[in-house]
């Protein structure tokens, strides 16, 4: 039964990544969606309890809208798969968001995972085609088996790239290295691919300032940087990031994707912005979502659906969510228009909150004072 | 155009001003802001010195107290224009709705009027007269207290009037003020100097307040280095530059981010004081949307009372409901309720999952206005939410188990059934460092049995449910007093005695020796 709904499923998912050019298929998502919720309803026992609870009968919902969000946060306090204990392919750690300690999301396999995720990444990292060399601000997935990003990235190294690699080892950054590796990328007319998150390429960059230092990469090399563990909760803006990448190693604008995701989530959101420079076509706002994920945006008082362009509490539909559940209520912010998806910075803290005990403050006190790791997974 | 920093007369002259708007666009306050540099700092700091070598160095305490007490009377009175620019400017941000405002000003100088401000001066420094001269203090030895000659006070703009004790500390310590404004809230503190200088010029003459940008590395170590005496409100990163920075010897009192939390013993939980109990409770959570450190995140209320934490919830819940019509609440960031709605989403799955293990028929009366999530009582995580419909206006989690989280605050807040006080001891293990004051209902004996039991394990103010949000001048602050950490002292020890007793102090009615009160 599992195997057979699993490989449907990925059947699906893979035939549907492959007819892409459309991004609407609402029949499809509609019937695939209240299957998967079928299957997830029957076969995740806290999600059971849970649907039961609210009163809903899965065998008899006829619209994806109807299926009930779990919130990210449920991850840390329960065991939110359907995988066999014992039996994972691949087990994904949370961020500390709301509480300190790490949720579980565990995979009874990868191949839905990578179903999503690659495609994705292809069309929005390498749609021109190219095979380049990746240089990966990171670690390895092996150092670090619990990171749905770096596995991410391994992935993605490992099916599309020349050769890969990796700046961080055994948890430290090895600054050296990038000068070295990068030096001779800048040498050549080989363009690269760089792969990281956007606060260890701020670091490199402060690095790199402090030296009186960089590097000119060859046209056509390209970097995607991620939030790591929040999407774009930044302590920089996009612009310094931007200013940055175009500075310290010549990557313009046009070759800089940021992608957002979340461990809880099979799939990824992309900027569209190498895409629009390859298609020769004017870049749209925000990042896309994937034709088998459907975000909902709700009013953060009401939590009733706001129209388009208004800002909103993203609760996401994710087809590739095979073993946990596929609706996933987060506490990011951001605004949608039609497929397209803006996920609301915050703001540098623009001010200390005084004597109030600010909530994230408590966790990120207690978080600082746990074993320290060099990146967080997602 | 509104001013948002005030400066003694003559220093004015010559200043370079920016205009900022303030508060929600649609009716935002254009703010008049001075330009400041490093050379200003440095030249108002002198001038503030030099001031209070001639205003403030001398002056009788007595009269500081009757300028002040004046103040504070005008803040109290709803006809006096100081009063009224107070309660409009500081609504105008939105943050806080009036009826909120008008209570914190209300709670900031009533202690201060009808002989407040003396009995705050003797209880930490034993007389009224201990800046004047030398008093008689315990064992016969006379003191005199010196206030720093000047103080830089650093202000958190999360609640209304937090910068009123303060300001009047440094001049009750005979210290020139320089005071860094918040941008969350940069209106009280100058409006509160104009008004003390409208008062009492000589006062007026030793107080500077502005606003610059927090962290600016070349404005904040230039006054840091500087000054005497450093109070600060704000988070770690704030409290760090300050340490950093600071003159050895400099007297630095930092306050840090903290929550309060309430305990309620079983003897308080009866049904006829249920609704009184409830209403305090509501007021405690109410009472600036929880952006305070006095304000309570969590009850933890004892089983096997006449009134279960179960009805003890529903109660807080229809007593929130209520206050949310009479202390409005104030406007709530998006990314603060996408966190309340996480919040509640969370508790929700928590309890059903306790509801499919044991289910339950137990049928619960809801508080108008609002829906309940039902689960059935468990060992972990929430058994129960009740939640205003339609909003994030209130929240009340039950759990069945003590722990120690602060929530995302906005009127959210967790009740925790507990056995005793071991039980919110055990909770607090390792986090005391971040609870400001612990309301405590209980009465008699259990009263005094409890607060032993919650300040040994160091918790700093305990204060009844219902004035957790009103404390007195006469408490602490961060476990600290309000003069005392800024005041050095000189004593006087008497000679030895000969034949006859030599009087140490001019012949009053009092013997010598005897701590005098005033």
């Amino acid at each position: 039964m599992y195997l057979r709904t699993y490989l449907l499923q990925a059947e699906r998912l893979l035939d549907w990544t492959e007819r892409e050019s459309r991004d609407s298929w609402e029949d499809d998502f509609q019937r695939f969606a209240l299957g998967l919720f079928r299957y997830q309803s029957a076969s995740i026992p806290a999600y059971h309890a849970y649907v039961e609870h609210l009163g809903i009968d899965a065998a008899r919902l006829t619209d994806w809208h109807g299926i009930p969000p779990v919130p990210a946060s449920a991850f840390k306090s329960h065991d939110l798969s359907a995988a066999p204990q014992g039996k994972e392919a691949a087990i994904f750690e949370t961020s500390g968001t709301t509480i300190s300690r790490p949720g579980r999301v565990r995979l009874g396999t990868t191949l839905l995972y990578e179903a999503s995720l690659l495609p994705n990444a292809r069309r929005h990292l390498l749609p021109d085609g190219a095979r380049l060399p990746a240089i990966v601000f990171g670690p390895h997935a092996e150092e670090t088996p619990h990171s749905s990003l770096w596995y991410m990235v391994d992935h993605v190294v490992k099916k599309e790239a020349k050769s890969g690699a990796w700046i961080v080892r055994e948890g430290v950054p090895r600054w050296d290295l990038a000068d070295e590796i990068l030096e001779e990328a800048a040498s050549t007319d080989q363009p690269v691919l760089l792969l990281g998150t956007t606060l260890l390429f701020m670091a490199y960059f402060e690095r790199l300032a402090s030296a009186d230092r960089r590097f000119a990469l060859p046209a056509g090399s390209r970097a995607m940087d991620t939030g790591g563990a929040k999407g774009i909760r930044a302590e920089f803006t996009r612009d310094e990031v931007r200013r940055g990448f175009a500075t310290y190693l010549g990557i313009p604008d046009s070759h800089l994707v940021n992608e957002y995701g979340m461990a809880e989530l099979g799939s990824q959101f992309y900027d569209d912005t190498l895409l629009a420079h390859v298609k020769r076509r004017a870049r749209m706002e925000g990042k896309r979502i994937p034709p088998w994920v459907r975000t909902r945006v709700l009013d953060p008082e009401t939590l009733r659906e706001v129209p388009d362009g208004q800002q909103g509490i993203l609760v996401h539909y994710d087809l590739a969510n095979l073993d946990t559940p596929l609706a996933i209520q987060t506490e990011d912010l951001g605004t949608r228009v039609g497929n397209r998806l803006t996920i609301a910075g915050r703001l540098p803290a623009a001010e200390a909150r005084g004597c109030s005990l600010a909530f994230e403050q408590f966790v990120e006190a207690e978080r600082r004072m746990a074993p320290q790791r060099t990146e967080e997974p997602r | 155009m509104t001013s948002a920093f005030y400066l003694p007369l003559g220093l004015e002259e010559g200043l370079e001003t920016t205009v900022q708007r303030f508060g929600p666009a649609h009716d935002a306050l254009e703010l008049h802001l001075p330009v400041v540099t490093a050379d200003d700092l440095t030249r108002w700091i002198e001038v503030l010195r030099e001031a209070r070598e001639t205003n403030l160095a001398t002056l009788a305490t007595s009269h500081i107290i009757r300028s002040l007490d004046k103040v504070a009377a005008r803040f109290l009175d709803s006809r006096d224009p100081a009063r009224r620019e107070a309660i409009d400017s500081l609504s105008r941000s939105g943050r806080f709705t009036v009826p909120m405002i008008e209570r914190a000003l209300d709670d900031a100088f009533q202690p201060l009027v009808r002989g407040g401000i003396t009995k705050w001066l003797v209880s930490e420094l034993g007389s009224v007269h201990a800046l004047d001269r030398p008093v008689a203090g315990p064992g016969g030895i006379l003191r005199r207290a010196h206030g720093p000659e000047w103080m830089l006070q650093i202000y958190a703009g999360n609640v209304p009037a937090l910068p009123v004790w303060p300001m009047l500390s440094a001049l009750l310590l005979k210290a020139a003020l320089l005071a860094k404004t918040s941008a969350r809230e940069p209106l009280l503190a100058p409006l509160l100097a104009r008004t003390i200088a409208e008062v009492d010029e000589k006062l007026g003459a030793c107080l500077a307040v502005v606003w610059w940008k927090g962290g600016s590395a070349d404005l904040d170590p230039v006054a840091i280095r500087l000054a005497p005496a450093v109070m600060v409100f704000g988070g770690d990163e704030a409290l760090a530059g300050v340490s950093r920075h600071a003159a050895r010897g400099a007297h630095v009192v930092l306050h840090g981010p903290k929550v309060s939390l309430a305990y309620v013993e079983r003897r308080a939980l009866r049904f006829a004081g249920l609704r009184a109990l409830a209403a305090r409770a509501a007021q405690d959570v109410s009472l600036y949307d929880q952006q305070g450190c006095l304000s309570p995140h969590a009850f933890y209320v004892e089983r096997k009372g006449e009134v279960s934490p179960e009805k003890f919830t529903e109660a807080l819940a229809s007593a929130l409901e209520a206050a949310s019509a009479d202390l409005p609440r104030g406007e709530v960031p998006a990314e603060d309720a996408a966190r309340i709605q996480l919040l509640r989403a969370q508790a929700r799955f928590e309890a059903a999952g306790l509801a499919a293990y044991a289910p339950t028929s137990v049928e619960l009366m809801d508080p108008p206005g609002s829906r309940s999530v039902l689960g059935n009582v468990g060992i972990h995580g929430a058994t129960k939410v009740v939640e205003s419909s339609g909003s994030t206006s209130w929240t009340v989690i039950l759990e069945d188990r003590a722990r120690f989280e602060p929530g995302p605050a906005h009127r959210t807040v967790r009740v925790h059934g507990v056995d005793g006080p071991e039980d919110l001891a055990r909770a607090l293990r390792g986090s005391v460092r971040y609870v400001e004051t612990l309301g405590l209902e209980a009465s008699g004996p259990e009263r005094a049995r409890l607060a032993a039991v919650f300040t040994g394990i160091g918790i700093p103010r305990i204060a009844p449910v219902g004035r957790m949000q009103r404390p007195t001048p006469l408490g602490t602050h961060g476990g600290v007093r309000r003069l005392l950490p800024f005041a050095t002292w000189s004593t006087v020890e008497a000679a030895p005695a000969r034949s006859k007793p030599v009087r140490n102090a001019p012949a009053r009615r009092r013997a010598p020796g005897r701590r005098a009160s005033r």
